[in-house]
């Protein structure tokens, strides 16, 4: 009896980590999207995805429906991230680090006091297109929901998409290309400064996606509801490798379910530091990212 | 045919070119020479657009192109293969390729094939990576990837450079072929001036950023003085 | 060239010295709200000087400096509340250990990494420091944070000095306001000394090339890490004077947000310089005269939403065009014109 309860709830926290921990990987994800091929870290990448949720999801104050209204939300990240590449790191393009450190961080504050100006920062609770009660087992909750199903099998969708774009596009093998060796990509007639528009406007996509699925059900839409999930992501992208997507998924949903554990048998407040140390010790273990293939890194 | 009027280049407080002018004929190849740091390479950086010069102009076809973005350049048909050969090592043989093409109009199975007919050994290794590549072997993707895109003008910045005296001699044979079957313009940097002069119908000879000599490659060739201060040949 | 050198850090205390007696001078004869404006700043002031050494001289960034702050303000408390007794100093010196202990600790697997993986670093480290205060609850007083046992009140000697109708209030705003001023005029001393050490020219060459720094045979990590934890030491000076000047300290005060102001206001003062951080100093104390300067001449209700976030608003859009277009900061820029005016001449 005592140990069927255990075990329940060892269920329980493993699936809601790995429900949490899709979203962290899809963060992740739009976090290396950007740094392999411009060789910026976006700290404002959350506060971006914030931002277009908003835009989106007001509509339905004019009676859209929920996905019409998630679609123009992906769609706001679309042109907020390319048109975000064009005019603030277009210009920093071979500064110092620092630069676009600094300029993405002022990002990051302008970004939720201008959200704040214009929407409050009342949250704003936007309910689940599917129920988030969770699924019974034998008279005992999972865990998982129907929505949080969703949440799962959105976001892996949305990674598997872009793996196969990269993987198997012209558009992929050309946004590659301008990645890793943007003056060949020239040499050979590549576009490569739309690429880069293009690959921020992809990433900011892939990133509203993840704002979505958080400001839908019990967190809400607020201007900072995506600053500890953007920490998590950016976690999972270094534990995982800037270089590396499957790391930084895999990395996601392993970061989501240690907080998940310490959430439950320890206290909320020791998440944000649990997630540190994950951090510090797997760069002790390997700088380079646990899930890269070659051995050198610019860190 | 392609050339450069009054071409002058500068990094700062270094003159890399000194009002360079020259002419490369269509359907032949014009050898580029002269010692390390002679400004070969800023020459044909220069031409496809990745560095702007402080005066002069380039011509393509009666054409001025100074001011061409190097994409735009590339797809007038200019084709560059950089020093070091610029091989996507992270890339298989077949992606190499299928890049070059992307941004022309051809068929990109047909231009696979025929760049594998050209060099069997790239259809041999099509999925390997290119890190696997041999140095001979890279420097036949990166042509193979140049040509794909049927282009008017091949630059080549040193493809002999690294290789043994065997398979520099085939490259260039091979070269040397390419320019007569597709008439293209070929200009060869080298500073292996031997084995360019040997294929090579035109030569202009730089030396600190201006030509020193602009002539038949037989002439130059023929040429003590030249042979001997310039292009650090030996009379034996 | 020893005598030049003994003669400019001579040069460099007397400036140092008279400008903070001339302020402290100003402390008697201007009113007590530009008392309290001026320590506002001065822990600012401090906490800029810090991230600088870091950023400026060490090519490092952090966002997360608000965490050493937290650090040395809750130091500062939970010392005052179990050893009373203990002098002002020595309870500030130890807020500062702690702090730095905690700058080490970050310092050394940072060393690691650099640029964009380090800020994220410090980004993580930054945020998980409120919640972790929050729940040490029986240490650090939970949400509400502590008040402070004993703060600093003005000496009966000063109280003699001004006039007896001066409130007890106004007199002991001017005593922080010189307490302040003390502290910052010896952090100034202090890292103007620094910077012109060995050490501070090691940083700078860290920055400035990794491979020139190597070649030299400067131990690089170990210069990192150095830089690291004196720029955690000075932003938990920081966080004590705060918690003395304010009287308490809470775990709100020391979010995310307050990292990004103090980055801010380095960038807009000017990176690397110590005019710059003064700079930065004094545009947060009066930021909110500013801005109620800004609400009432655009007519902004200034609890509406876009009221209550114009300053952010300001700020932000201002760091950005910063950035972009004078990376130096005032600094730069007043160093820029200088140097026109002269060769104009
Ligand atoms: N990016 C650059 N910055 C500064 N100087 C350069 C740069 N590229 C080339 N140079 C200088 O220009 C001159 C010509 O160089 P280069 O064109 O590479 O010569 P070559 O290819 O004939 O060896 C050299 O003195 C070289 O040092
Ligand atoms: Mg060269």
């Amino acid at each position: 009896m005592i140990a069927s309860i255990f075990a329940s709830r060892i269920l329980n926290d493993l699936l809601g980590g790995i429900t949490a921990g899709v979203v962290i990987g899809l963060v992740a994800l739009s976090l290396v999207l950007i740094w392999q091929s411009t060789h910026v870290l976006n700290f404002a990448q959350g506060a971006m995805a914030m931002f277009a949720t908003y835009i989106g999801m007001t509509q339905l104050d004019h009676h859209l429906n929920y996905w019409v209204c998630a679609l123009i939300s992906v769609a706001a990240g679309f042109v907020l991230g390319g048109a975000t590449e064009r005019v603030l790191v277009r210009p920093l393009y071979g500064k110092a680090d620092i630069n676009p450190i600094v300029v993405m961080v002022g990002f990051l504050s302008l970004l939720e006091a201008i959200a704040a100006a214009i929407w409050s920062g009342t949250p704003r609770f936007i309910d689940p297109p599917f129920s988030s009660i969770f699924f019974q087992s034998d008279g005992a909750p999972t865990g998982l929901s129907p929505f949080a199903l969703f949440q799962i099998i959105a976001a892996i969708s949305v990674m598997a998409a872009t793996a196969l774009l990269f993987r198997f596009t012209k558009l992929g093998l050309q946004l590659r290309a301008s990645a890793l060796a943007p003056e060949v990509a020239r040499l050979l007639g590549v576009r490569v400064n739309r690429l880069l528009t293009l690959g921020w406007a992809l990433s900011t996509a892939v990133g509203a996606v993840a704002a979505v699925i958080i400001s839908t059900g019990d967190t809400g839409l607020y201007p900072a509801n995506m600053e500890t999930v953007f920490i998590a992501g950016f976690i999972a992208a270094a534990i995982g490798g800037l270089e590396s997507p499957g790391g930084a998924l895999l990395a996601g949903v392993v970061i989501g379910v240690v907080m998940q554990f310490v959430n439950d048998y320890f206290n909320s407040g020791y998440a944000g530091f649990v997630g540190v140390i994950l951090l510090i010790v797997s760069l002790l273990i390997r700088p380079q990212g646990l899930f890269t293939k070659n051995a050198q890194r610019r860190v | 045919m392609i050339g450069v009027q009054n071409l002058s280049v500068s990094f700062g407080a270094v003159q890399a070119l000194r009002g360079v002018s020259f002419q490369a004929q269509t359907g032949s190849i014009t050898a580029v020479l002269g010692a390390n740091g002679a400004g070969k390479t800023t020459l044909l950086r220069t031409i496809s657009g990745l560095i702007k010069p402080a005066s002069g102009d380039v011509t393509f076809d009666e054409k001025t192109i100074t001011n061409e973005p190097t994409e735009d350049i590339a797809r007038m048909g200019v084709a560059h293969v950089p020093e070091g050969r610029g091989v996507i090592a992270e890339f298989t043989v077949e992606e190499n390729l299928r890049l070059g093409a992307l941004a022309s109009k051809v068929n990109i199975a047909e231009g696979l094939e025929r760049q594998y007919a050209q060099f069997p050994v790239l259809g041999q290794r099509r999925k390997q990576f290119a890190a696997t590549l041999s140095g001979g072997e890279r420097q036949m993707l990166a042509m193979g990837r140049a040509l794909i895109a049927n282009p008017k003008v091949l630059l080549l910045d040193e493809p002999s450079l690294g290789l043994a005296p065997l398979v520099t001699a085939e490259l260039m044979g091979t070269i040397k072929q390419l320019c007569a079957e597709q008439s293209l313009t070929v200009l060869l940097v080298e500073q292996n001036a031997k084995s360019a002069l040997r294929i090579a119908d035109h030569a202009v000879v730089l030396h600190v950023g201006a030509v020193v000599a602009d002539d038949a490659a037989a002439a130059v060739a023929a040429d003590t003085r030249l042979r001997q201060y310039y292009l650090g040949l030996n009379e034996q | 060239m020893n005598f030049l050198r003994q003669n400019t850090t001579t040069r460099r205390l007397v400036v140092t010295v008279s400008s903070i007696v001339a302020l402290m001078g100003l402390t008697f004869v201007v009113p007590p709200i530009t008392n309290s404006t001026l320590t506002r700043g001065a822990a600012i002031v401090i906490a800029i000087l810090g991230l600088n050494f870091l950023t400026g001289w060490s090519g490092q960034v952090s966002i997360g400096h608000a965490g050493f702050m937290a650090f040395g303000a809750f130091g500062t408390a939970i010392l005052l509340k179990h050893f009373s007794s203990l002098p002002i100093a020595a309870t500030m010196l130890l807020a500062t250990a702690l702090s730095a202990l905690a700058g080490l600790l970050v310092g050394i697997p940072a060393t690691r990494l650099s640029g964009p993986y380090l800020a994220g670093m410090t980004l993580a480290f930054g945020a998980a420091v409120p919640p972790l205060i929050q729940n040490l609850s029986s240490l650090t007083g939970g949400p509400a944070g502590l008040q402070l046992e004993t703060i600093p009140t003005a000496p009966s000697w000063l109280r003699s000095l001004r006039h007896d109708t001066t409130s007890l209030i106004t007199v002991n705003a001017q005593w922080l306001a010189m307490f302040s001023l003390l502290v910052v005029g010896v952090a100034v001393m202090l890292m103007s000394n620094l910077h012109a050490s060995r050490t501070g020219r090691a940083m700078r060459l860290v920055r400035d090339n990794d491979v020139a720094a190597e070649l030299v045979g400067l131990n690089l990590p170990r210069t990192r890490v150095l830089a690291f934890t004196i720029s955690a030491a000075y932003a938990g000076l920081a966080g004590s004077l705060m918690a003395f000047t304010k009287g308490s300290v809470s775990p709100q005060d020391f979010l995310v947000g307050l990292s990004i102001t103090i980055l801010s206001l380095m960038v807009l003062g000017g990176i690397g310089t110590i005019s710059g951080a003064i700079l930065g100093g004094v545009i947060y104390a009066y930021s909110d005269n500013f801005l109620s300067w800004l609400t009432n001449s655009t007519g902004i209700d200034p609890y509406s939403n876009l009221g209550s976030n114009l300053k952010t608003i300001f700020f932000g859009g201002l760091l950005i065009v910063t950035m972009l277009t004078a990376p130096r900061g005032i600094s730069g820029l007043i160093s820029k014109v200088f140097a026109k005016v002269r060769t104009s001449r």
